[in-house]
Order: structure tokens, then C-alpha cells, then sequence
């Protein structure tokens, strides 16, 4: 891998043919295909029309093969999968957990897909803080795969990473899980092998710790569970992946129609003035989703592993791939209120930014007036003193020296000359906090981690990545500071996961945060510098990596143990 | 020094620096006269350099930086409803001259189709306020001291800046051009 600042050598790696260049895509229409002819290539990914297409890249083609699992196979050959169903547990219950090749429709087309138990999402696994299931785990689908159970602080052997804590759960095979609930809040499971494959084609599902106080949280007159995904569908169906490495390494896979639930018709219908708990997780490759309940005043409650400190009021709820937050809204008008996700994009080549917006859902609001008046209630912010007394506990530790420092970084090897000008141009002047759109979906599909590493660096040691391993002892507070360099020819934020332990967000760019909630997962954006302070009580060998799929798999991720 | 007093100290160097050549500033390796104090290493990536006019005696000599963090939020970083993130503004000057006017600071957007007033300077010669747009302007002009503000502003302009996200490469724009000294455009 070469470093990027070295534009001579890259000229000559991209001539070479890191990239190959398609002559065999004769014929195409945007993009090549050949499934009529029963051979699965590359096509193009879908553009938006008005973006012009750099010409050096004009018939460039990853330099992997295309992935497609079951391709070739009849959709009608499989079971439809179903809606998601609610599996209340018990501690010591046993269940058996099935990863298996279903049939999906998704606007009207139906596609070959994964699916948990055969539903979409998978099922929602609910049970008292503190319980452990067993999860017997079958894997029915053609590929090695395990489960990762997000956020949950259960026991290492079951943390489902291949070849650190488990050896991969091959086509046929088995795995005993012990999932234990530890601490309220909401979670999610999804593969980690990949994870830009399978959990994209529908593997994934929440589960809920439900708090032992029936007074943690406000009261409410439901509470509904959004998994908010995107998949990337052109006219001839799901665009192939990459097979030995993914594609889309720059910025991640990022779709053209947006899931709620797994569908593209989301719709709760609620009486005038319910107040409605949202559980709110984002399962998706690479989007960030800035979620709005139709201008509706959005009460936030909690986040991945805790209450925050105080109750908030917020206009809409910025959620990086694999956060969840929980949060209340009141529909006080009868009518349609849309589920929407709502942000500014980039138009690159115009160097400007343009609203867009996305229906992610809706919801129906009735005439009739809900039977109790929660009104009151909602219109309290709640002080959480619980949380409150528990942080007391790691003050002391916020203002101290990092113990361990990060550096976000990119290397970019022989992509084609023509994304490397134009990155270069880009370099040193502006990129955005947030990639909330993909602003180059040609020059994005044609990477693959063959050509782009993303770092995480030691700022200490100079180690990189899995060369990084970090020791603590059990009950060490430990203060990891990520900066997030912006210096590299395409800096990106990153959704940073921490395993096996909770974590605090103690401040961004030295601003102290006042209003503090366990996470297990948080945005660094570009060229910000965050500071987590990291509660080690779970022992065990354990990842911190990028949550974004293709970054995780174009090596961003590091190893820590627990003694 | 802090991180902040690196980038307000090298923010000052540029300033004072547009009467120099372009040419590097001494001590700040990597930056020309007209560079951005943003770019410089260690420097904050969002930070917003005030450039002087020229247009006020004694101006030129003053020190300026703009710095913008994100407002409190509950996600770490801050957007409004329609996706602009929400910055809390800090802008902070040394060395104004006594005039008889007051320094008024405003944001606008990039189009100059909105603008806000921030307010006048206080006696530290600092100023607040939250913005939320994702591309602005920062103008700093001087006003009469007894007169209120209006809708815009009225005096001269003193200092101006522009966000980072005015620098947004665009394949005909300003992209590969950035280094090149602001002597050229008359400034």
C-alpha cells in the first residue's frame, strides 16, 4: 500500500490495471449485464442523472468480481419472508436462531435476501434487564457468517467476531450464543463476517433490555422499534457486491431506497395526542440518517446503553450506523405526519449543498382523541438523577490526560488517476463534517480495500490497526482521545464501536459535554477530536473498529484485552 | 499554548500577514501571506479567517480569528431539521483602533440572501452567537455607535471571512487554485 501523497506512483499503479477497464462492457446500457445470459458482472451503480461522471472512469470496473447470493436462482424458488415478530423471554429460555435465504419484496420487485427466522428484520428479542438467553444458532446460508450481539456487555466468548472470539459459523453449521441482557436500553445483532453483504441483504434485528423499574422511562401509550437501512437497487435488481473484498471502500455502501423495518411502506396509525416510543436503530452500511417526525417537537430520552443525564427537546435525530437512540413524540393533529429523513447534500461539482429529503415512513394520526391525556407527562423533561448519581462515579477522570490517543487516517493506493486528481483538488480545502449522501457513487463503487486502508493509529506507538493491541485490567477507567485527521485525500467521519464495554462522550473538540449517556458507539466527524472515557469491567478480547462496513473490512480495527 | 491560542495567534499572523508578500510567514511553516490560518497544522479544520479590508484606518494591524464548535446537542455533533449543522460562532479581535463608531459583527449566507446581526464588539472586543447555516459569510463593519442596527449593514466593511465550506472543491472552481496568493485578486 502506498501512502497517497505519492501521485507518479500512482499514475503508473492505476495504468497497470488496479482497476480494470471494460471493454467487455460492450453494449451495456449504464453499465454492463449479463444475467440474461446467466453470468452475474459488473453494471454501474445508479447515478443521479444531473452528476456528471469524471471521463477517466467512464468504463472502469472495481478490480474484484461481483457478488450476488443466490443469483441466478428464481425468487419464487423461496419462502417469503414475514414481518418481524416480538419473542418475550425469560431468563434461561432457549431459542433457535436460523440465518437462512428468503424471498423479499421490496417496492413491488421481490428479490432473493437473508433473513433471521425468515423475517425482516429479525426477530425482536425482549427481556429483563439482566437475563441471559440462549441463542442456538444455525447457519443455512452459503456463506461463513457469526452473530454480534451490539452493545450488549455479554460474555467474550459469545461476542461473535470471527477468529477472536469465535471461529466462523460455516454453511451448515452451529453455535451455542449465551446473550445476556445486561444493562436497559435497546441493541441489535447482525453478522460479523460480511457484514456489507449480509447484514445489508437483511440480517439484523434489535433486542430490548427491559428496564426493571416500569418507571425508567416516561410514560407513553405505545412504544414502535424503526430500523432504519437503505439498500442499493437499480432496474435490474440488487447491485452486486464485491466478492473476496467489498466494494465502496472510500465511503461506504450507500443505498437508493430507504428501509424502515425492512420495508419501503412503513406506516403506524395512532390516535390524536398518543404519545409513541420510538426505539430508533440505524442498520445501514454507511448513511446517517437525520430523522424527522414531520416538524414534530422530538423528546430525547436515551441513547445505546443508558438514559441520558436530562431529557431534551430536539427538532430531529442525527443517527450514525449502528447508534440507537430512544425517543418520544406526541400526535396532537390528525393527519399523515411523514417520517422523513432530512438533510443537507453535496453536490461536488457544483460545490454546493441542496436539500433532500427521504420518506422513510408515516404516520397516520385518527380523529379520534386517545382515551388517556399523556399531554402533561410528555411535556416534562425528566432530570435522571439515577444516571446522574452513577456518573459521579468517573467525573474524575474527564479532565485527566488521555491514556491512549487515536489518529483516523487514510492510505489510498492505485485507484484511477482520474479519482485521484480530482481527491487531490479536493485535498486540504473543505469536507464536510458528514457524509450524509454519496456525492461520488462511480468513483465510491470502484474502491475496494485492496486500494483504500482506513487507519486507526496509535498515536504513541506509530501501530496501526490490527498491529494495535491494548491491555487493561479489569475496572480501569480508561481515556481514549480520537482525532479524526482531515488531512488525507478523502477524510470521512467515522461511527466508532467499542466492544464488550460502555463509554462516555466527555467532549467533542474541547467543548465538555453536558449531558453525558453510555454509548457504545459515536460519530467522530471529520477533523473533530473526541474524547471517550471507557468503563473496562467485562473481560475478554475485545474490537474497537468503524461502524461502517466497508471501513471495517478496509482494515479499521483495532484489539484491546480485558484481564 | 492552547489549541485555541495556536490558532488565534496564527490566525492574527495571517491577518497582519496581507500587507506582506505572499511569501511564507515567518515561523509558520506552510503558510503564505494570504493562506488560510485554518490550513495550518494544528489549527482548527472549521475555524474562519477574518481577512481586513483595508477600508478603516488602522484595521489592517488588527488581529482577528472566527472559531466554530458544535452546539450542545444530544448527538455530539448539531444539525437543525433541515440537515445545516448548528455552530456556536466565537469571534474574537486585539488591536482595533478607537474610532468613533462601534465594530459590529454579522453573518450572511454565502449569496448574502439572509442576514443576521451577531452585534457590536464588546470592550474585550469579542462576540457569540449560534449560526446555522452550513455555508456563511463573516462580515465585521463599522457602524455608527448611536445609530441601532438595521436589517444589514450600513458602514463600511472592515473584516470579512467565509466559511470552510466555501472552499468546497468544484471541478471549474476554485479547487486547484487555492494557493495562490490573494495579492493576485486585490486584496
Amino acid at each position: 500500500m502506498r501512502n497517497a501523497t505519492l501521485p507518479v506512483l500512482l499514475v503508473l499503479a492505476s495504468g497497470i490495471g488496479g482497476v480494470v477497464l471494460a471493454q467487455q462492457m460492450q453494449g451495456m446500457d449504464h453499465g454492463a449485464h449479463a444475467e440474461d445470459t446467466g453470468e452475474l458482472i459488473w453494471r454501474m451503480p445508479p447515478m443521479d442523472p444531473n452528476m456528471p461522471m469524471l471521463p477517466g472512469i467512464m468504463g472502469a470496473l472495481p478490480p474484484v468480481g461481483p457478488l450476488l447470493p443466490g443469483f441466478g436462482i428464481d425468487p419464487m424458488d423461496y419462502p417469503p419472508a414475514r414481518p418481524r415478530e416480538i419473542l418475550d423471554l425469560a431468563d434461561g429460555d432457549e431459542i433457535t436462531f436460523t440465518a437462512s435465504v428468503v424471498r423479499r419484496m421490496i417496492a413491488g420487485k421481490h428479490y432473493l435476501m437473508f433473513a433471521y427466522n425468515g423475517q425482516y428484520p429479525g426477530p425482536l428479542l425482549r427481556a429483563p434487564t439482566g437475563a441471559t438467553v440462549v441463542v442456538n444458532f444455525v447457519n443455512e446460508i452459503d456463506m461463513p457468517t457469526t452473530v454480534h450481539w451490539h452493545g450488549l456487555r455479554l460474555d467474550n466468548r459469545f461476542d461473535g467476531v470471527p477468529e477472536v472470539t469465535q471461529a466462523p459459523v460455516l454453511p451448515g453449521g452451529t453455535f451455542r450464543y449465551e446473550v445476556r441482557f445486561s444493562d436497559t436500553g435497546v441493541y441489535w445483532y447482525h453478522p460479523h463476517m460480511r457484514e456489507d453483504v449480509q447484514q445489508d441483504l437483511g440480517l439484523y434485528g434489535n433486542l430490548l433490555a427491559v428496564p426493571p423499574d416500569p418507571d425508567y422511562y416516561g410514560e407513553v401509550h405505545r412504544e414502535e422499534f424503526l430500523i432504519l437501512d437503505d439498500i442499493l437497487i437499480d432496474e435490474r435488481g440488487i447491485v452486486p457486491y464485491g466478492d473476496v473484498a467489498p466494494t465502496h471502500s472510500l465511503m461506504g455502501r450507500f443505498g437508493n431506497v430507504m428501509l424502515t423495518n425492512g420495508a419501503t411502506d412503513y406506516r403506524l396509525s395512532v390516535q390524536r395526542g398518543e404519545v409513541v416510543r420510538f426505539y430508533v436503530t440505524n442498520v445501514a452500511n454507511a448513511r446517517t440518517f437525520n430523522l424527522t417526525f414531520g416538524g414534530a417537537p422530538i423528546k430525547v430520552v436515551a441513547s445505546d446503553l443508558s438514559k441520558y443525564e436530562h431529557e431534551v427537546w430536539t427538532g430531529s435525530v442525527p443517527i450514525a450506523p449502528a447508534e440507537r437512540y430512544v425517543v418520544e413524540v406526541q400526535f396532537d393533529e390528525a393527519g399523515m405526519v411523514p417520517i422523513e429523513n432530512s438533510i443537507q447534500a453535496i453536490d461536488h461539482f457544483r460545490g454546493e449543498f441542496y436539500p433532500h429529503v427521504d420518506l422513510l415512513g408515516q404516520v397516520e394520526v385518527g380523529e379520534d382523541v386517545v382515551e388517556r391525556d399523556l399531554s402533561e407527562a410528555f411535556g416534562h423533561l425528566r432530570e435522571n438523577d439515577d444516571v446522574a448519581a452513577d456518573l459521579a462515579n468517573y467525573r474524575r477522570y474527564f479532565e485527566r490526560e488521555p491514556d491512549h490517543e487515536l489518529e483516523l487516517a487514510l492510505e489510498i493506493g492505485d485507484l484511477p488517476l482520474t479519482i485521484i486528481q480530482s481527491m487531490e483538488f479536493e485535498k486540504g480545502l473543505y469536507v464536510p463534517p458528514v457524509e450524509w449522501n454519496d456525492t461520488m457513487p462511480m468513483m465510491n463503487w470502484l474502491s475496494t480495500g485492496e486500494q483504500v486502508r482506513w487507519i486507526l493509529r496509535d498515536r504513541a506507538t506509530g501501530r496501526e490497526n490490527m498491529d494495535i493491541h491494548w491491555s487493561f485490567q479489569r475496572g480501569d477507567v480508561v481515556k481514549l482521545r480520537i482525532f479524526n485527521n482531515p488531512d488525507n485525500l478523502h477524510p470521512m467521519h467515522h461511527p466508532i464501536h467499542v466492544h464488550g464495554q460502555r463509554y462516555l462522550v466527555t467532549s467533542m473538540d474541547g467543548v465538555a459535554n453536558a449531558n453525558l449517556v453510555w454509548k457504545d458507539t459515536a460519530i467522530v466527524p471529520v477533523a473533530s477530536t473526541v474524547d471517550l472515557v471507557i468503563e473496562m469491567t467485562n473481560p475478554g478480547d475485545w474490537m474497537v473498529h468503524c461502524h461502517i462496513a466497508e471501513h471495517l473490512h478496509s482494515g479499521m480495527m483495532l484489539s484491546f484485552s480485558v484481564e | 499554548m492552547t489549541a485555541a491560542g495556536v490558532a488565534f495567534a496564527v490566525a492574527a499572523l495571517a491577518g497582519l500577514g496581507t500587507a506582506l508578500p505572499a511569501e511564507a510567514l515567518p515561523g509558520v511553516p506552510g503558510l503564505s501571506a494570504c493562506s488560510v490560518s485554518s490550513m495550518g497544522p494544528g489549527a482548527p479544520y472549521y475555524a474562519v479567517e477574518l481577512v481586513p479590508t483595508g477600508r478603516v484606518p488602522g484595521t489592517r494591524r488588527a488581529r482577528g480569528a472566527a472559531t466554530i464548535s458544535y452546539a450542545h446537542s444530544p448527538f455530539g455533533l448539531s444539525v437543525t431539521p433541515d440537515g445545516e449543522y448548528v455552530y456556536d460562532l466565537h469571534v474574537e479581535f486585539s488591536g482595533l483602533p478607537s474610532t468613533s463608531g462601534d465594530f459590529v459583527v454579522w453573518v450572511t449566507k454565502a449569496d448574502l440572501s439572509e442576514v443576521n446581526a451577531v452585534g457590536r464588539l464588546d470592550g474585550e472586543q469579542k462576540i457569540e452567537a449560534r449560526v446555522d447555516w452550513n455555508k456563511f459569510l463573516v462580515v465585521v463593519t463599522l457602524e455608527a455607535a448611536t445609530e441601532p442596527l438595521g436589517e444589514t449593514w450600513n458602514g463600511p466593511i472592515v473584516f470579512r471571512g467565509m466559511s470552510r465550506s466555501g472552499r468546497m472543491h468544484t471541478m471549474a472552481g476554485h479547487g486547484p487554485f487555492q494557493a495562490e496568493p490573494c495579492s493576485k485578486y486585490g486584496y
